[in-house]
């Protein structure tokens, strides 16, 4: 039986599937960031992957809904978890 | 000893992809097919799934249901395809919509989430369908050609965002074979077309697999974002 995803729960998943998450917040993609564009694929393919062993739940991160966002939520790890919610959520 | 491969095949319920689906199973790899319609087989090693290739979500769920039971995909055989042959001024926007959305955006759709589990591993083999309809220019193809140009262009500029990744992607276009999807085209026109390939025949599922598994063979990891077209045709 799968885990209700929770905001804490998402978050743990995703400083797991980082290479190197240092900090409570880690910068995902972008300034100050360890991820190259290729990075950041691999990290994708990996956390949906993860997120669907643990919850259950089948997301597509790279949607029309993240694409079309002024601020980017794969930044870092706390905007990823708000946008990983609310796709399950809505 | 060969290795048991986990093969997956779109539009196997019929044609090339039928015959390419049998060759797998005929060699011991596990195939899991898809076409609109259910499919009933009595080889274990066959799994079908039926949906529509242009469906986001129905392909994600397959792709991560074929994970989830075979832990892996080795290659993927983007074979689903639709035609519809008629002058570009008498063709009606929802056929030219529809056959982007099975030959373009289905092929996109397999290529993304088989590439993402393929990620994980470092290693795989996308095949991709085209058709000597592009490089010919046939008339009365217009919509069929323009959108097996898309899935070349698509092929080769994934082949090189994929390639320091161990993912080759490659694709085969085929010569006529005596399949539904031509079988509704007239002699003259069908001699008239076999006439501008270097060898005038029609050509067989054995000719496609041929190349199919050239690109598959573990000895081609450094050939990625090539089309090769059947009967002696240059692009």
């Amino acid at each position: 039986m799968n885990a209700e995803p929770t905001p804490e729960k998402i978050r743990q998943v995703i400083l797991r599937t980082l290479p190197r998450a240092e900090g409570d917040n880690p910068a995902i993609f972008g300034a100050g960031a360890s991820l190259d564009s290729l990075g950041l694929v691999n990290f994708l393919a990996d956390l949906e992957y993860r997120l669907a062993e643990a919850f259950g739940c089948e997301v597509v991160l790279a949607s029309d809904r993240a694409m079309s966002r002024r601020r980017s939520p794969f930044r870092d790890a706390n905007a990823l978890t708000e946008y990983i919610m609310e796709l399950l959520t809505t | 000893m060969k290795t048991r491969r986990i093969i997956i095949v779109t539009g196997s319920s019929r044609g090339i992809g039928h015959d390419v689906a049998a060759h797998f199973l005929a060699r011991g790899d596990i195939v899991h097919g898809c076409s609109r319609g259910p499919v009933t087989s009595a080889n274990r090693r066959y799994r079908h799934h039926a949906l529509d290739v242009g469906d986001e979500a129905a392909v994600v769920a397959m792709i991560r249901e074929v994970v989830a039971r075979d832990g892996r995909i080795d290659a993927l055989i983007n074979n689903a395809g639709i035609a519809s042959m008629n002058h570009a001024l008498l063709t009606p926007a929802k056929v030219a919509q529809d056959i982007f959305s099975t030959n373009f955006q289905g092929t996109f759709l397999f290529c993304r989430e088989v590439a993402k589990a393929m990620l994980r591993r470092k290693t795989g083999r996308i095949v991709n369908f085209t058709s000597i309809a592009h490089p010919l220019r046939l008339e009365g193809e217009s919509l069929y050609a323009a959108s097996k140009a898309a899935v070349e262009s698509f092929t080769q500029i994934l082949a090189r965002e994929l390639g320091p990744t161990g993912i080759t992607v490659n694709a085969v276009g085929p010569s006529p074979v005596p399949t539904d999807m031509v079988r509704n085209v007239p002699r003259r026109k069908m001699d008239a077309l076999l006439s501008r390939q270097a060898i005038p025949r029609f050509g067989t599922s054995a000719d496609v697999v041929n190349v199919v598994e050239f690109f598959l063979s573990p000895a081609s990891e450094f050939v990625t974002g090539q089309v090769i077209y059947l009967g002696g045709v240059s692009g």
